[in-house]
């Protein structure tokens, strides 16, 4: 039989929220799949849009990106500005016929390993009906 | 060989050539191309000019030279890659581009002979037709010691002649296409020849644009590399490749590594085109860069064409075909700059 | 319409005055249909300035060259360079203002108005007129060009070969100017935005499609990035050299230069260039479509910017190119910044 299709998903997490409250969840032992390749970034507002597409190309099925709740953020502003830049990439993506289940956004405190887990669990399986990304992928 | 095809029976001798990857030029979006096809009806040899010439399919944009993998440590698998061995056949390629093909067969054909170039080019075979009328406004290739019915660098030429094409073949590679359908090809009655004639002397007659004394050029630009002169022509280029990328005798090239996966190392060796218009072509690694604006580089185009390939291989490296001046996005005229460069100082 | 004559008297008296280093603006081509840049010195070239529908062109572009060879003098001349710009020109000197690549003071602005018109689509007009050379080209105020070639008249309705920003353009006289000739007179449009929205009703797969035939076309020449006044970086991420190389930089910076996009001109990299691209012009493209006009393979480039530029105003209120003192796009956000898409 045919092994189901496990989706691979880049993660780029902010150090001081969303990475915090994967780790949670790991050392509180919640169960979550394991389809999760994460990235710490220093903050949301650190992430280029060309992370993303890169991530995307070199065969990511699907792009997480989270940062600390509106407020929370380290450097004050940084989610701010992200939620902007995110917002357009996001659309950008979905007008050149990515399927809009691939990327998504989340605002993940240190405290919430639980919602961390909830969205990977939903994320993994949204994206598994989609199967692997192949638009975007490197097709050298 | 001389013959005439009707122009019925061009699907059915096209019919007879299915073992080759066939290419016609085809109409997409706003411009034409080359692409293959499998379908006889499509052959379309009453079109404009292609943006992008026959090299495209000889010397293609990307080539894959070799392939690598890095899985057992210190001991990196290495593969050659070839071209696919598959015959091709180009129909409708212009007198111009198929005698640029002439001059890259010598830039890839010196002491080093370039097997990627070389298979391709030896396992195509090109189906020219004459420009009756010039296909584009900037049509210039009687000034470069060409004619709108150039054989060089051809298989076999057609000439329309209203319900039918004259057809001369001048190769092996020609002949053998014309052997594969025999029947539909008949001898031509003297009237056909006159016909040929004719439209041959006012084919030539048709083309409006040109340089004259063009000899005086070479050793005109000899004088002029450290000429003002470059910066004034070069204020409104922007430098970038279309000049270059869709002249079809302009040939530099670029070969890098391109990695797929890094654990393990994975990648694949690549050429690409490449351009002197670009201002990364002459980085050197410390940062300097000998040709730095577009002066330079606007002088390294017409002096290669126009200098350099002529002491080297006794040939402007221009086909006149005219796409450089069409195509620029801010109307830099090759001829103009030529005529200036012979009038320049006198 | 503008007069050529008040067009020329002005050019040539701040060359006379000495006001201006030199005038960008446009003269006939010797080979095609469109005027080309005319880079004028003299108070006698001005004569060469031509000044009619078909003058396309974005001469903002030039600024960019300007400020290069500007730096590079030693002792350079500090007056500013005078330049002829319409609507969509205009709202490009705000965005290099807004984000100080140039100064006021670098620039003279001859605005010219559209004037309910705009400027013609060569393509358009050379199917139209069958390879005539056009003599005259009028704007008859009821929405038709009267075009003049050696054949005589020909009346065409605007709409058949206006370029594809005019028809969606919001602004069809200058923003900004020192001189501002021709009437602000606008030309009502029903919808804007009226060219995507064709695209955006399409489903994902059928959008995948289309900007994959399109996309895979490109030859990365890069005219699209070379003309386009809003891409002045040194370095940009679809270079080879993806950074600034000098003389200090060492062995170790260079080998560990990330090459974001391969020179393959392959469909994921080609992907990615323009998207990149479109990110870069998120709020900064002022639609002068030029990027669309030089590309040789005629993929529809103007849809990526005008989308971003449609989501721009829908979701933040946000216009490019009519106030140089409002803060970029991507450098501000409002509190309110719709979040409905964050989970
Ligand atoms: S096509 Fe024109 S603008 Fe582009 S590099 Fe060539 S001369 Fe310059
Ligand atoms: S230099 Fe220009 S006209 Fe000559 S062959 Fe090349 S593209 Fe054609
Ligand atoms: S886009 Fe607007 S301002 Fe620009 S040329 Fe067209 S009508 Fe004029
Ligand atoms: S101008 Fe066209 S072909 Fe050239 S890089 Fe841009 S999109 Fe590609
Ligand atoms: S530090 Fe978490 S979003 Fe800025």
């Amino acid at each position: 039989m045919a092994e189901e299709f496990e989706p691979k998903i880049v993660a780029f997490l902010c150090k001081w929220c969303s990475s915090a409250g994967s780790d949670l969840a790991g050392v509180s032992r919640m169960e979550y799949p394991y389809n999760v390749v994460p990235i710490t970034v220093m903050c949301s507002g650190s992430i280029s849009p060309l992370y993303i597409l890169s991530a995307f190309s070199r065969g990511a099925d699907g792009v997480l990106v989270s940062g600390c709740h509106p407020g929370d953020c380290h450097y004050i502003k940084g989610n701010f500005y992200a939620r902007r830049r995110i917002a357009l990439i996001n659309k950008l993506l979905d007008f050149i016929g990515l399927e809009p289940q691939r990327f998504q956004m989340s605002w993940v405190s240190a405290a919430e390993g639980t919602k961390y887990t909830e969205i990977i669990k939903d994320f993994v399986k949204e994206l598994k009906p989609l199967g692997p990304q192949t638009k975007l992928g490197r097709d050298l | 060989m001389q013959k005439v095809l009707t122009k019925k029976s061009l699907p059915q001798w096209v019919k007879k050539l299915l073992s080759y990857t066939i290419y016609t030029p085809v109409e997409e979006d706003d411009h034409w191309n080359f692409v293959a096809t499998d379908n006889p009806e499509d052959i379309n040899l009453d079109y404009p000019l292609t943006t992008l010439s026959p090299k495209k399919i000889i010397f293609p944009q990307r080539e894959i030279f070799l392939e690598f993998c890095d899985s057992t440590e210190g001991n990196p698998e290495v593969k050659e890659v070839l071209p696919a061995e598959k015959s091709a056949v180009i129909f409708g390629v212009r007198p111009c581009d198929a005698k640029a093909l002439t001059f890259t067969d010598k830039v890839f054909g010196g002491d080093f002979k370039d097997i990627y170039y070389w298979k391709r080019r030896n396992q195509t075979t090109l189906v020219g037709i004459s420009c009756n009328t010039p296909p584009y406004t900037n049509c210039f290739c009687v000034s470069v010691n060409g004619s709108p019915y150039s054989k060089e660098g051809l298989d076999i030429l057609l000439t329309d002649l209203g319900d039918k094409y004259f057809v001369e073949t001048y190769t092996k590679k020609g002949e053998k296409l014309l052997n594969l359908a025999k029947g539909l090809f008949k001898s031509p009655t003297a009237k056909d020849k006159k016909d040929l004639e004719k439209i041959r002397i006012d084919s030539k007659k048709k083309i409006k644009r040109q340089i004259k004394n063009i000899k005086k050029i070479p050793p005109k630009l000899k004088e002029m590399f450290d000429s003002p002169f470059w910066d004034e022509e070069s204020m409104s280029c922007l430098r970038c490749g279309i000049c270059t990328y869709l002249c079809p005798t302009c040939h530099c090239f670029d070969i890098n590594d391109e990695i797929t996966s890094s654990s393990p190392i994975k990648g694949k060796r690549i050429r690409t085109w490449d351009t002197c218009q670009f201002p990364d072509f002459t980085m050197h690694s410390s940062g300097h860069n000998p040709r730095p604006d577009k002066a330079s580089r606007l002088r390294q185009r017409i002096l290669h064409k126009f200098l350099y390939f002529v002491d080297r291989y006794q040939n402007y490296q221009c086909t006149g075909c005219g796409r450089c001046i069409s195509l620029c996005p801010v109307g830099i005229d090759l001829l103009e700059v030529l005529d200036k460069v012979r009038d320049y100082g006198s | 319409m503008v007069s050529l004559e008040d067009l020329k008297k002005e050019a040539k008296q701040i060359l006379k005055e000495n006001k201006v280093k030199y005038i960008i603006g446009y003269k006939k081509s010797t080979n095609g249909l469109m005027p080309v840049p005319a880079f004028i010195k003299e108070p006698e070239e001005v004569e060469k300035l031509v000044w009619d529908p078909t003058c396309v062109f974005n001469l903002t572009r030039y600024l960019v060259d300007e400020k290069r060879r500007k730096t590079k003098e030693k002792e350079p001349d500090e007056r500013p360079v005078g330049l002829v710009v319409k609507g969509c020109d205009s709202r490009a000197i705000n965005i290099l203002l807004q984000e100080k690549f140039i100064n006021r003071e670098d620039v003279y602005l001859l605005g010219v108005s559209c004037e309910n018109t705009g400027v013609l689509d060569e393509k358009k007009l050379t199917k139209k007129i069958k390879g005539e050379k056009v003599k005259k080209v009028e704007f008859d105020e009821k929405d038709n060009f009267i075009i003049t070639t050696q054949e005589g008249k020909t009346k065409i309705p605007a709409k058949e070969i206006l370029a594809n920003r005019c028809l969606e353009c919001k602004a069809n006289f200058p923003v900004i100017y020192d001189v501002l000739l021709g009437e602000k007179a606008k030309r009502s449009i029903d919808n804007p935005f009226e060219s995507i929205e064709k695209i955006e009703s399409l489903s994902t797969e059928e959008r995948w499609t289309f900007w994959k035939k399109q996309l895979d076309k490109c030859i990365r020449c890069y005219a699209c990035r070379s003309v386009c006044p809003m891409c002045y970086c040194d370095e940009c991420v679809a270079d080879t050299i993806s950074f600034a190389v000098t003389a200090d930089t060492t062995a170790e910076e260079k080998a560990q230069k990330i090459k974001w996009v391969e020179k393959s001109p392959v469909s994921s990299e080609n992907f990615i260039y323009h998207m990149v691209r479109a990110i870069h012009l998120a709020g900064r493209c002022i639609d002068c479509g030029e990027c669309e006009r030089a590309c040789p393979l005629d993929i529809p480039l103007r849809f990526l910017n005008r989308k971003l530029e449609k989501e721009a105003k829908e979701l933040f209120g946000f216009e490019a190119g009519f106030d140089p003192d409002q803060p970029s796009l991507i450098s501000c956000f409002k509190d309110e910044d719709p979040e409905d898409f964050i989970r």
